[in-house]
C-alpha cells in the first residue's frame, strides 16, 4: 500500500512541477483564445458592451461575403510567400558568405543583425521617409543614376505599395534567417565536405548535395517559424500606409486590427483573427510535427 | 529571539502597516486623469503641483496615454471603462461623445458648471458646439484649434498670385503655383485628411443629413476636390497616403506652396521658415458660405467615477484663465477662455488671427457613433480609391451617404 502511494506520488510529481507553468499558459493564452472565439459569435461593438447579441456564425458568413476580406486574404498570401521566399534566399546567401573565413567576419556577423534588432515602428518610419515622393533617398538615387526620369510615389500607387512594404520587411527579417542558417552551417560535417571535394564535387554540388541536406531540419524550422511571424505582422504596414492607398496594403491581420480598433467591431475583428489563426494552425501543426520528429531522431 | 517570536512580531508589524496605509490614503482623494500631448517632452507636472497646493485634499494622478491618431487613446479608454478600471476624468474629443454616451460612460456636469464662477469666460458658441444631442453638457471645453490655410509668401510672390479667398481663387492659385517641381497644394489623403476635404466639400454644399452627400452641389464640390489630384495635378502624386508629417515636411521643404492644418503646427513651421509662412482662413464659395473644422478638445468626468466633484474641480481648474493659458502652451493649441487667450503668447499673432477669423465658419462633424469610423477608416479608404481612379468621386460620396443615412 505504502509502495503504491509512493509510486503514484512519484508519477504525479512532474505534473506538480508543470502545474504553475500550465496555469499561466491557461490564463494568458487559452483563456484569451476562448474569449476571442466566444466574442466572434457575437455582434460585439466595444462602445455597446451591454448590447452584444449572439449571432452564431454570422460574423463568419459576413466575412465570406466581404470582398475586403478576400482581398486581404489574397494580399496576405502574396505577403507571406513573397517575404519568406526573398528572406530565405537572402538569408541563405548571407549565411554562406558569413561562414567563409575573412578577417572582419566577427564584425560582419554583428552588423548583419542590426535590422533584426530594430523596432518595427522605427523600420516603418525609416522606410516611409526613404520612399517619400518629394524627399526620399530612393527616388533621389534612382533619379541621379538615370533609372527613372521622375520620382515615383512608391507608397501611394496600388501596384508598388505592397511590394515596397514587403521590401522593408525583407530587410528587417532576413538577418534572422542568416543567423539561424549560419548556426546550422557550423554543424555540417567537415569530413563529408572534404570527401565530396575529393570525389570531384563542384562548389554548387557540395552545397546542394551535402550542405543543404545536412541543415534541412534547421531550414524547415526557420521557414515555419518565420511564416508564422510574417503572417501575423502588421505593425510595419500600419506605420507605413495604414492599409492604403484604398485597400492596396490590407492584409488579414491588419483588417482584423482595423475592424477592432478603428471601427470597434470587436466581434467581427475576433472572427477575422480566428480565421487567420485556423489557417496558421496548419503551419503550426507542421512545425510541431517536425519538432517532434527531430526529437525522436535524437 | 526565538523563531516563533520573530514570526509573530513580523506578522504583527505587517498587519499594522497594512492597516495604517488606508488611514493615510483616506485623507486625500485621488483623481485619475488621462491626457495626451503631441509633444512627449511636455508635462503637466507644474499644473498638477499648483492644483494640489491649492487643494491639499485632492491628489491628481496624471496618466499620459498614447494618442496613435486617436485610435490608441480611445480603444484604451473604452476598454478601461468597460473593465471598470477607467480614469475619473480625461481629455476627450467631440467625435467620440456619441459613443461614450451610448456606453453611458459620461457624467452630466450641468449642475457643476452652473455653480462654476469661470463659466462665462468661455464663449457661448463653444458651449453650444460642445453640448450633446440630448441637450445636456458632458464636455467641459479645454482647448481648440481651427483648420486654416498655410501658404508660402515667397512662392506666391514668384507666381504672382494672392492668398485665395474663394474656391475659384484657390484653383487658380494652385495651378499657377504648380511648376518646377513645386505643387500648389499639399493634399492630405491619408489619415486625418478629412480636415482638408471638409472645407472644400462640406463648405461647397455637402452635409451629413439624409441626401446631403449626394446632392448636386455635394457631388460637384467633391468632383472638384478630387480633381485637384486627378485632373489639375496640382497636388503631389503621393497625396493618397500623405499624412500630417508628409504635408508639413513638403511645405517646409518648398515642395508645396499651400497646406491645410491648424495652429498646432505653427511654431514648428515657423522654426524652419521664419517669416516665410503665413495663414488665412480656408477658401469659401463665391457667395461667402464655407466650412472649416473646429478642432475641439474637452474634459469629461466619467459616470463610474466615485470622485466626480474632485474630478470636476481639476478639469475646471484646467479650463480657467491662466491655467488654461499654461495648458495650451504645453499642447500648442488655443485657449477656450477669453482671459486665457489674452495671456497666451505662445503663437505668432498671424496664426491666432487666422484661427479667430475662421471661427464664423467653424463647425464640427456629426455627433454620431459612426463619425469616428468615418474619419478613421471609411473616409481614407474611399478618398484614396477615388484619388487613384479605382472608384469615381460620386461613388465615394455614395459610400459616405450609406454610412450615415443608409
Amino acid at each position: 500500500m505504502q509502495f503504491a502511494m509512493t509510486s503514484a506520488r512519484r508519477h504525479l510529481l512532474p505534473y506538480w512541477f508543470l502545474a504553475p507553468a500550465l496555469l499561466i499558459e491557461l490564463a494568458i493564452i487559452l483563456y484569451p483564445v476562448l474569449q476571442t472565439a466566444w466574442m466572434s459569435l457575437h455582434d460585439y461593438v466595444l462602445f455597446r458592451p451591454n448590447n452584444a447579441p449572439f449571432i452564431a456564425l454570422g460574423n463568419f458568413i459576413r466575412a465570406a461575403n466581404d470582398p475586403v476580406f478576400w482581398l486581404s486574404l489574397g494580399n496576405s498570401l502574396i505577403w507571406i510567400v513573397g517575404i519568406i521566399a526573398v528572406q530565405f534566399v537572402l538569408g541563405l546567401g548571407t549565411a554562406l558568405l558569413l561562414n567563409q573565413s575573412f578577417w572582419w567576419r566577427g564584425v560582419a556577423r554583428a552588423l548583419v543583425v542590426i535590422p533584426w534588432a530594430l523596432p518595427s515602428v522605427i523600420i516603418g518610419l525609416m522606410w516611409t521617409w526613404m520612399y517619400d515622393y518629394n524627399l526620399g533617398v530612393i527616388n533621389d538615387v534612382l533619379l541621379r543614376i538615370g533609372l527613372i526620369h521622375e520620382p515615383i510615389a512608391w507608397l501611394a500607387r496600388p501596384d508598388t505599395t505592397l511590394p515596397s512594404i514587403m521590401l522593408a520587411l525583407v530587410w528587417q527579417g532576413f538577418p534572422f534567417f542568416a543567423v539561424t542558417i549560419l548556426a546550422g552551417l557550423q554543424t555540417v560535417s567537415r569530413e563529408l565536405l572534404e570527401a565530396a571535394e575529393i570525389d570531384g564535387a563542384t562548389r554548387f554540388q557540395r552545397l546542394r548535395l551535402v550542405v543543404l541536406p545536412s541543415i534541412a531540419q534547421v531550414l524547415a524550422t526557420v521557414l515555419l517559424l518565420r511564416t508564422i511571424w510574417v503572417a501575423n505582422s502588421l505593425d510595419v504596414i500600419l506605420v507605413m500606409t495604414g492599409g492604403g492607398p484604398g485597400y492596396a496594403s490590407y492584409t488579414l491581420p491588419l483588417y482584423a486590427f482595423l475592424e477592432a480598433y478603428s471601427s470597434m467591431q470587436f466581434g467581427y475583428g475576433a472572427a477575422l483573427s480566428l480565421i487567420l489563426t485556423v489557417l496558421l494552425l496548419f503551419v503550426v501543426y507542421a512545425y510541431v510535427r517536425r519538432a517532434a520528429a527531430a526529437e525522436i531522431a535524437k | 529571539m526565538e523563531r516563533r517570536t520573530f514570526i509573530k512580531l513580523s506578522g504583527a508589524t505587517a498587519l499594522a502597516s497594512t492597516l495604517a496605509v488606508p488611514a493615510r490614503a483616506q485623507s486625500a482623494t485621488t483623481v485619475r486623469w488621462w491626457y495626451h500631448f503631441d509633444n512627449p517632452q511636455a508635462t503637466p507636472a507644474d499644473l498638477v503641483a499648483k492644483f494640489e497646493a491649492a487643494n491639499p485634499d485632492i491628489k491628481i494622478k496624471a496618466e499620459s496615454i498614447p494618442w496613435g491618431g486617436g485610435n490608441d487613446y480611445y480603444t484604451r479608454l473604452f476598454a478601461a471603462l468597460i473593465a471598470g478600471n477607467g480614469p475619473d476624468c480625461a481629455m476627450v474629443k467631440l467625435n467620440n461623445q456619441a459613443r461614450l454616451l451610448e456606453m453611458q460612460a459620461l457624467a452630466p456636469i450641468d449642475d457643476m458648471v452652473a455653480k462654476w464662477d469661470a463659466r462665462s469666460d468661455i464663449p457661448d458658441n463653444i458651449w453650444t458646439l460642445t453640448k450633446a444631442t440630448d441637450g445636456k453638457q458632458y464636455y467641459l471645453p479645454l482647448q481648440y484649434a481651427v483648420i486654416y490655410l498655410y501658404y508660402r509668401p515667397d512662392l506666391f510672390k514668384a507666381a504672382g498670385v494672392e492668398p485665395p479667398k474663394t474656391f475659384e481663387e484657390f484653383r487658380t492659385a494652385a495651378k499657377a503655383l504648380t511648376k518646377d517641381g513645386v505643387f500648389g497644394f499639399g493634399m492630405r489623403g491619408g489619415a486625418g485628411g478629412v480636415d482638408n476635404w471638409g472645407p472644400f466639400v462640406l463648405g461647397g454644399g455637402a452635409n451629413f443629413n439624409k441626401g446631403g452627400m449626394v446632392s448636386d452641389a455635394a457631388l460637384a464640390a467633391n468632383r472638384t476636390y478630387v480633381g485637384f489630384a486627378t485632373e489639375g495635378k496640382v497636388v503631389p502624386p503621393s497625396a493618397p497616403t500623405d499624412g500630417f508629417q508628409q504635408i508639413v515636411a513638403n511645405f517646409k521643404a518648398g515642395r508645396t506652396a499651400m497646406c491645410i492644418h491648424h495652429v498646432g503646427s505653427a511654431n514648428d513651421i515657423v522654426a524652419t521658415l521664419g517669416d516665410n509662412v503665413s495663414a488665412v482662413p480656408v477658401p469659401r464659395s463665391a457667395d461667402g458660405k464655407g466650412w472649416t473644422l473646429f478642432g475641439d478638445e474637452s474634459s469629461a468626468v466619467f459616470s463610474a467615477s466615485k470622485n466626480a466633484d474632485a474630478a470636476f474641480k481639476w478639469i475646471s481648474f484646467l479650463s480657467t484663465a491662466e491655467n488654461n493659458a499654461a495648458f495650451v502652451n504645453l499642447t500648442g493649441q488655443l485657449s477656450v477662455t477669453n482671459a486665457g487667450a489674452k495671456l497666451d503668447t505662445s503663437h505668432p499673432a498671424r496664426f491666432v488671427e487666422a484661427s479667430v477669423a475662421s471661427l464664423p465658419i467653424a463647425g464640427v462633424l456629426p455627433d454620431s457613433p459612426k463619425t469616428a469610423d468615418f474619419t478613421g477608416k471609411v473616409w481614407p479608404t474611399n478618398m484614396q480609391q477615388a484619388l487613384l481612379g479605382q472608384i469615381t468621386p460620386d461613388a465615394m460620396m455614395q459610400a459616405f451617404e450609406a454610412l450615415f443615412n443608409g
